[in-house]
């Protein structure tokens, strides 16, 4: 029954590191860049979401709300920012998200503080139990609230013609251009996107963590991990990857006495080289190929 | 190179003319930088010496990220496993030569050992495994206390200046540091200045052209990302030299990070660009600081964005453009 318990809490860590992997992967597949910056921007919502519950709206309008600045603010830094770095070597955009990484901590630092602050709970704080295991409703919440994104993301892609119109921007810029795509607000509205997930993620941690402004930096690494496990650009890949790597931390940690809290970061790692060592595009990812 | 491209007939005779007064300006550049620590205070010549320091780091990492086209973020491991090895070496009474064995051979077993697995990998899957490196070895630094002194570090007397020299401590070791960089410098330049240099590059364009070429890429990855290596646990102890001090602060992501940042900064596959680099890495935290202590993290993302922004090819690529432009105009 200890397993079971295991279990249940990996999955509920699994599935906020399966938001912000979300967003890397939307990133991912509409500019091929690895987003260093999307859990400092995640950071950046939570903190909004706390000033506007302190304003005194309801919990849940307020994260509305955020969600939708969320969603402004990923789009004007792809718009003012990393457009510029598009179609350059890859090294100087991933760079200038780390840049843009350091601008948003340091916003952060000027706008609210370094203080410590808490962000209310999304859900109602009584614990649920079933085949042995306790959760609370937040615990059921987060994994609801995930599973409810990805039936989302996935319709959104596969049955609307702006998730097509993504896609093909994504895929082939040049010939989505020569379809006559706005290829430019296309990639607006995926950085859009990846920061609402982001901001998503960002206040379903939020109530269980104190605010900081690095607070999201441990779970990106869980989060690229995942990213990269699935196959970077695969969201159902990311989503089973983030779980696995949930359920496997949680289950090593609490089970082999050698790894502790300090060594947790680790094991996804470990379990992320081992994969990657057999299957080289990740658990969902394609295969490259190329002719010459 | 650029400038004999676009104007053909003038620097053939620039160039015949130009070329004892280069050497003079060698000379020159040489006494001054010899004379520097003389006149500098001791806060002066421990920052030069840090960005000498960070500057060997970073052209490792060059090697490996700028050359191979290969994004790392462990370079940070290699330099804490240098500093950690040197500190070891100098806690037991090893002598310097000795310390700097350690080191480098700590770092390029390591390095080999994680390069041969790792360099299957391609693109974003190789940068995130590279990740693992500060992620485990943190944690082992905290735990490993009798070797290490856990999360407080360790600190030794690495070096002091001999009675011969008549230097203060701060002179000395910015000699030392500074001779040891020069040799590791030139040492990457002849290696990179031939075969290898030239494998690295068609890796970095295209690993599958590269393999169809000839080239044997895993075993050019591996050599790449072991050099990486040797120049982390180089700048390792030179780091313990110049702090004679060392703390698992050294092997975290954040660090690994900043290199990446800092090359990127300084101008990918450049000796000129790794220096320029560490500078900007050490020098524009302590500027920030001075125009706004509460503001300094803000105004250091602002001002690497200016340089992304305007110099995508980095400080080196800059002025190298500004030199072919006055020369240029000097030729008119």
């Amino acid at each position: 029954m200890i397993a079971v318990q295991q279990i249940v809490d990996g999955i509920t860590a699994g599935s906020i590191y399966a938001a912000l992997a979300l967003a890397l992967v939307l990133v991912y597949r509409s500019t091929g860049l690895v987003n260093f910056a999307q859990g400092q921007m995640a950071a950046v919502s939570v903190y909004i979401g706390w000033s506007l519950v302190e304003t005194g709206l309801p919990v849940w309008l307020a994260v509305v709300l955020t969600l939708l600045i969320s969603l402004v603010i990923g789009a004007l830094t792809e718009r003012l920012l990393i457009r510029r770095f598009e179609g350059q070597e890859p090294l100087v955009a991933i760079v200038a998200t780390v840049a843009v990484l350091i601008c948003f901590n340091g916003l952060i630092n000027l706008v609210w503080g370094g203080s410590v602050r808490a962000f209310p709970s999304l859900f109602p704080d009584d614990v649920v139990s079933f085949l042995g295991a306790r959760a609370t409703w937040g615990d059921v919440g987060t994994v609801a609230v995930l599973v409810g994104t990805v039936v989302i993301l996935q319709l959104f892609f596969l049955r609307t013609r702006l998730g097509l119109a993504l896609r093909t921007a994504a895929d082939n810029p040049s010939s989505a251009r020569l379809l006559g795509l706005p290829v430019g607000s296309l990639l607006l509205v995926g950085w859009g996107l990846a920061a609402l997930l982001g901001g998503l993620a960002g206040c379903l941690v939020a109530p269980s963590v104190p605010l900081q402004p690095n607070m999201m930096d441990t779970i990106l690494v869980y989060a690229l991990a995942a990213a990269v496990l699935g196959g970077l650009d695969s969201p159902l890949g990311a989503v089973v990857a983030a779980w696995l790597i949930g359920i496997v931390e949680t289950v090593a940690g609490a089970n082999i006495d050698v790894i502790g809290s300090d060594l947790r970061i680790a094991v996804p790692l470990a379990l992320l080289a081992l994969i990657l060592l057999v299957r080289p595009q990740g658990l969902f990812g394609h295969r490259d190929v190329e002719r010459l | 190179m650029t400038a004999t491209e676009r104007a053909p007939a003038a620097p053939a005779t620039l160039s015949a003319r130009a070329r004892p007064l280069r050497w003079v300006a060698y000379v020159v550049v040489a006494v001054a930088l010899l004379a520097i620590p003389q006149f500098a205070s001791p806060y002066t010549n421990l920052q030069l010496t840090l960005i000498l320091v960070y500057g060997v780091a970073i052209l490792g990492l060059d090697v490996l990220v700028g050359r191979a086209g290969q994004v790392s973020l462990g370079q940070s491991a290699f330099l804490g496993l240098g500093a950690y090895a040197a500190a070891y070496a100098f806690g037991h009474g090893w002598g310097p030569v000795a310390a700097l064995a350690l080191a480098v051979a700590l770092a390029g077993v390591v390095a080999v050992l994680v390069a041969i697995p790792a360099v299957r990998l391609r693109g974003f899957a190789f940068g995130i495994i590279t990740l693992a490196l500060p992620a485990f070895a943190v944690p082992l630094a905290n735990r490993l206390v009798d070797l290490t002194g856990g999360s407080q570090g360790v600190a030794v007397v690495a070096t002091t200046a001999p009675e011969w020299t008549g230097q203060a401590d701060d002179q000395w070791r910015l000699y030392l540091v500074g001779v040891v960089a020069a040799v590791v410098f030139w040492l990457v330049h002849n290696l990179l200045d031939g075969r290898l240099g030239r494998a690295l590059a068609a890796i970095r364009v295209n690993e599958a052209m590269a393999a169809a070429n000839g080239v044997a890429v895993h075993r050019n990855k591996v050599l790449a990302f072991t050099v990486a290596g040797l120049c982390g646990g180089v700048a390792g102890w030179l780091y313990l030299i110049a702090v004679q001090f060392v703390s698992p602060a050294i092997l975290q992501l954040n660090l690994a990070v900043s290199l990446l940042v800092a090359l990127v900064v300084g101008g990918t596959r450049s000796l000129l660009g790794a220096l320029l680099g560490a500078a900007f890495f050490v020098l524009v935290p302590n500027v920030t600081d001075n125009i706004s202590p509460g503001r300094s993290y803000l105004v250091n993302g602002i001002c690497l964005l200016v340089v992304l922004f305007f110099f995508p090819r980095g400080l080196a690529g800059a002025l190298r453009r500004l030199l072919t432009w006055t020369r240029h105009r000097v030729a008119r």
